[in-house]
């Protein structure tokens, strides 16, 4: 007789294959998942049309397969990545979010004799399918770390850390409530019960990795935007109406809260990663659990490096604010006015950013593609902490987040991305020059840096790449 | 200098990346365009079919390229590269579609939703095909490219090229620096540093440390902190095989010979004696951190046993006066810091006279600092006597015992505080090479730092004389302002010769000399311009605070500055015998390595 302990030992033994066959277990549920939300919303029967039926029970069984197959393809892909639930959860969102791409506007259609749903109104019309495959890749992923408990997996934070997480959520709540108190019309109390709760679930699912606070600044923003499509996308609707609500109009009408998440859990990431550093420099004992670089450690050349990689940035988003006519807002800031005084407001700006992203990114890039990876995000960031709240607020001008607002704002993070960008692989190339950490003189100092460099890699390519993703899906949300 | 424990299989080819990205790209970019013509999305704006079927392979071989080159160097499992390639077709998307597209069309970019809305097809297709491009080049490129090279990352040709450094000074650190930059262009070189001591001197500050004014260890720089690429050994190395191509390193453990492609030779000097009696036993030096550290204790010690009434008046002046062998830089820095050190804490020794101190420089011309122009050299006497410091000038010190120095004239001087600053060679190891020799012992070189009849070595700094070819028949000084530019250029000429170019001449025009005389008082010439009095002692400040290596040690440096300016000078005593300090005898190979 067959146990489930033998079931799963075997899934957690080691090899590709039974990592493909976790892949394909963890798919079934995650598949329950979104089969769940489907018949909700009653695309069952497009899913059937695949083998010339209108059945929802078949379109169910179908579906199930599939997404036994692509989790399967999970399974393979994610192979040699590290198996924690902080590391998957990333790499399950993208896999979704790619298959969306993929299967629902790509390979359905054309299984089913139509043609691709490439263009923006038929990806609005599949916006529901979107947000399932998000939950079918985010479900997966979680089940499959259960499942390869070999790699290990730890849900349960210590004590100390849910109280970090719970103080870190309400004081970014509290800084959010003064923003989101400017903005006329928009109920800011949700905001403490969402800090709280999203505070407790970031140890929850991320306090078994100590990470550089720019890396938890990136997560924290893609945590936000998970919060985002739960709280704001998902669960409303269900306790209006008992009934799920994922049409575009929908998500275009929630547009409003997702800076506000964004916000909250990028700030979430940073201030319990800063508590954390706080805890360890005022407590901790053992100078080995300590940083091994003291700050005055090349950090003025490192702060030297941002203000320059910041320039640089600065100068290619200078071109996008030339072309809108963004720049005499910015003038704005000062009391100035022209392009004159803009740029020269911009440029300066463009440095401090710069020189924080030293201070948040030093020494987690080692190649061209880690930096555009940090960079792109950090700028993404940057267009929800600046753009859509920093200018209007500094400008006295009221907060547009809502989606004509975004919409609006649109060119303006297209620019960010490209500071972004540029600011990551000019600061990967100065602090190449002289620092590179990743080239060490002994075994044990290559093994430390490999353990910083795995670090760095754990789902960090997931993360550049969903935050992307959010980007550039944004006109799906807002027209 | 190695790349250490990654896992992680690296493909340096930039061309071969490109290349297989764009011919992966366009391979990929064919059946996306297909789809694309297919489902009538590829010509929306009047271009006909076939151009845009081209164009649109063309931009998949251009995304396949970059995808190659900046994704596909570090193959990290088939997640990393998916995720690899969608960011960077999204990003290309921003770039060619929103941005470039327009502009072909004779139209300002707007980035604005309604652009990108209408680009959004290219948004999907570029971003299946930035996956699929770096999922197939992944798989291409590790199961059939480089399936028959076992390490990517090891060196392509057997081990790498191993460059040994005997010394720590200006001129070895500056050449292990180097080799670290070159590392990062791909000038991969095995880089050995051995040093006798762990850290880099900054000597100009010497004196200083002697007279109490800075901390020892505040004008020393950790030399594993300043290259930390580089493999270091502490020990000393007493015998070069150039047969061998080896080098025999001392350590505390034992023994060992260390092989070597290139040897760097920058062990810098010891100080020379000219085999006067009595002078090797007697004298102080002043060349490392221990010296001054000596001299220091020793003087301390000296005022506190002169405090007490002595009714041997002899002893009571051998005991005061202190004497200063060589008029250069170094001997009179020593002689003003022990002026100012002595005069400023006599406060305490209330058993001292004001006027019982007495210092003597002893100097072979008839003028001081010769490597200055004559009216700072000047100068620098003129104050110097006016605080009633003695010099004795055209004259030699011919021997030394423990009471007293014996002069080239006939007198002597008695005295317990001798500092011998007149003479500097090469230390044992570079008399006992092969070469030339100049006539101070060190080695003569081409041009170009590399020794003369001997494969494969280069020396530079003190125990190097190196050809000035823009001025016939001179060489450069042993200054560290050349050591350290010496050492560069040797890095790069043995990069140079690794890649079969011709070494490079070493050319250099001193930037500039400068000295301390004591309080607020320096003298200086750079590029011609002459500086004396605060203003020179300034830019000596200024100039040398800025060189000395690593930000924390100028902050340390600074703080004692301006401590020293508001507190007096330590008197603490940190030796435990209270019997007359005396210089043990100074070992013949006592290389500053």
């Amino acid at each position: 007789m067959t146990t489930t302990g033998g079931l799963v030992g075997r899934l957690a033994a080691p090899g590709a294959a039974s990592s493909a066959t976790a892949g394909a277990a963890a798919g079934l549920v995650g598949g329950a998942v979104f089969g769940v939300a489907m018949a909700s919303l009653g695309t069952l029967r497009t899913v059937a049309s695949i083998v010339r039926t209108d059945s929802a029970t078949v379109g169910f069984v179908v579906h199930m397969a599939i997404a036994a197959i692509i989790g399967s393809g999970f399974g393979v892909l994610v192979f040699r990545q590290r198996g924690q639930a902080s590391e998957m959860l990333f790499w399950g969102l993208l896999y979704g979010a790619f298959w969306w791409f993929l299967g629902a506007l790509t390979l359905l259609p054309l299984l089913t004799a139509q043609p691709v749903a490439w263009d923006l109104s038929s990806a609005q019309a599949l916006l529901p399918s979107l947000i399932g495959h998000l939950y079918y890749g985010a479900t997966t992923a979680l089940v499959f770390v259960a499942l390869r408990r070999d790699r290990g997996t730890k849900l349960r934070p210590r004590p100390g850390s849910a109280v970090r997480g719970v103080f870190a959520g309400l004081i970014v709540a509290a800084a959010l409530y003064l923003v989101i108190d400017r903005m006329a019309g928009v109920r800011s109390g949700w905001i403490f019960v969402g800090g709280a709760a999203a505070g407790l679930g970031y140890p929850v699912l991320f306090s078994d990795r100590r990470e550089g606070a720019g890396p938890a600044l990136i997560r924290g923003t893609a945590y936000g935007f998970l919060w985002w499509i739960l709280a704001a996308v998902t669960v409303p609707p269900l306790l209006r109406g008992a009934t799920l609500n994922w049409s575009q109009a929908a998500v275009m009408a929630s547009m409003d809260r997702l800076p506000g998440y964004l916000l909250l859990g990028g700030g979430i990431g940073l201030v319990f990663t800063g508590l954390g550093g706080v805890s360890r420099w005022l407590f901790v004992d053992d100078v080995r659990r300590l940083e091994p670089d003291s700050p005055g450690s090349r950090g003025l050349h490192a702060l030297g490096y941002g203000a320059l990689a910041g320039l640089v940035g600065g100068s290619v988003f200078t071109v996008v604010m030339v072309l809108v006519g963004e720049l005499p807002t910015v003038a704005h800031l000062v009391g100035a006015q022209g392009a004159g005084a803009g740029l020269v407001v911009h440029l300066l700006i463009a440095q401090i950013i710069g020189v924080s992203y030293a201070m948040l990114f030093r020494r987690r890039s080692f190649d061209v593609a880690s930096g555009v990876g940090w960079g792109v995000c950090y700028g993404f960031f940057w267009w929800t902490l600046g753009d859509l709240s920093l200018l209007p607020l500094l400008a006295g001008a009221t907060l547009q987040w809502n989606a004509t607002g975004i919409a609006a704002a649109f060119p303006s993070l297209v620019g960010h991305l490209g500071y972004g960008a540029a600011v990551g692989v000019v600061y990967f190339w100065l602090e190449a020059r002289t620092n590179p950490w990743w080239i060490t003189r002994s075994e044990v100092e290559g093994l430390r840096a490999t353990s910083n460099r795995e670090q760095t890699l754990g789902s960090a390519p997931a993360l550049w790449g969903l935050i992307v993703l959010i980007a550039l899906t944004i006109p799906v949300f807002v027209v | 200098m190695a790349r250490h424990g990654s896992r992680a299989a690296r493909i340096d080819r930039p061309r071969q990346l490109v290349g297989w990205g764009a011919f992966t790209g366009a391979l990929i970019g064919l059946p996306v365009a297909a789809l694309m013509g297919f489902q009538g999305m590829l010509a929306p704006r009047g271009r006909s079919e076939l151009l845009a079927w081209v164009l649109f392979v063309v931009y998949a071989a251009g995304a396949g390229a970059v995808i190659g080159l900046v994704v596909a160097p570090r193959i990290r499992g088939l997640a990393v590269a998916a995720c690899g390639g969608v960011v960077m077709g999204l990003l290309g998307w921003l770039f060619f579609w929103l941005t470039v597209d327009p502009v072909l069309h004779g139209r300002l970019p707007t980035w604005s939703v309604s652009a990108a809305s209408e680009a959004y097809r290219n948004l999907v297709a570029d971003l299946l095909h930035g996956g699929l491009v770096a999922v197939f080049l992944h798989e291409l490129l590790l199961r059939w490219v480089y399936t028959s090279r076992s390490e990517p990352e090891s060196p392509p040709a057997g081990r790498a090229t191993r460059v040994v450094i005997v010394g720590g000074g200006f001129g070895g650190l500056a050449a292990a620096q180097r080799f670290e930059r070159l590392a990062l262009r791909g000038h991969g070189v095995d880089v050995t540093l051995i040093s006798e001591s762990n850290f880099l001197l900054f000597t100009p500050m010497l004196a200083e440390v002697a007279s109490g004014a800075l901390e020892p260890s505040h004008i020393s720089a950790p030399i594993r902190a300043a290259v930390a690429f580089t493999r270091f050994r502490r020990g000393s190395v007493d015998e070069v095989s150039t047969t061998n191509q080896a080098v025999r390193l001392v350590e505390a453990t034992g023994v060992e010979w260390i092989p070597y492609d290139h040897l760097i030779l920058a062990v810098g000097s010891v100080p020379y004696f000219l085999d006067l009696p009595g002078v090797s036993e007697h004298a102080f030096t002043l060349k490392d951190l221990n010296d001054a550290v000596s001299l220091r204790e020793h003087v301390i010690g000296l005022l506190e046993r002169a405090d007490h009434s002595d009714p041997d008046l002899m002893e009571r002046r051998r005991l005061l006066t202190f004497v200063v062998a060589g008029g250069g830089f170094a001997g009179a820095e020593a002689i003003a810091e022990m002026f100012d050190l002595v005069q400023g804490v006599l406060r305490y020794f209330p058993g001292i006279a004001p006027d019982e101190p007495r210092f003597v420089l002893i100097h072979s011309r008839n003028s001081i600092l010769p490597e200055l122009p004559t009216e700072l050299g000047s100068y620098a006497l003129e104050r110097l006597r006016a605080r009633g410091i003695e010099f004795r000038l055209e004259t030699r010190v011919v021997g030394a015992t423990a009471n007293d120095v014996e002069l080239s004239d006939g007198r002597r001087i008695p005295t317990r505080s001798f500092v011998w600053t007149a003479g500097n060679r090469p230390g044992a190891l570079i008399a006992g090479m092969g070469g030339e020799h100049a006539g101070n012992g060190a080695l003569i070189t081409d041009s170009s730092c590399r020794v003369a009849g001997l494969n494969g070595v280069w020396a530079l700094g003190d125990c190097a004389q190196v050809p000035d070819v823009d001025n016939a028949g001179t060489s450069f000084p042993p200054t560290a302002q050349h050591a350290l530019r010496q050492g560069k250029v040797v890095a790069d000429n043995i990069v140079a010769v690794l890649a079969g170019r011709d070494p490079a001449t070493f050319r250099f025009r001193a930037l500039g000399l400068l000295v301390a005389l004591g309080h607020r008082t320096a003298a200086a010439d750079i590029r011609g311009h002459q500086f004396s009095g605060f203003v020179a002692w300034v830019l000596w400040r200024g100039i040398y605070l800025v060189k000395l290596p690593g930000l924390e040690k100028r902050i340390r440096v600074l703080v004692d500055w301006l401590l020293d300016l508001i507190f007096p000078r330590d008197i603490v005593l940190t030796a435990r015998s209270v019997a007359p300090e005396r210089p043990a005898a100074h070992a013949a190979e006592k290389a500053p390595q």
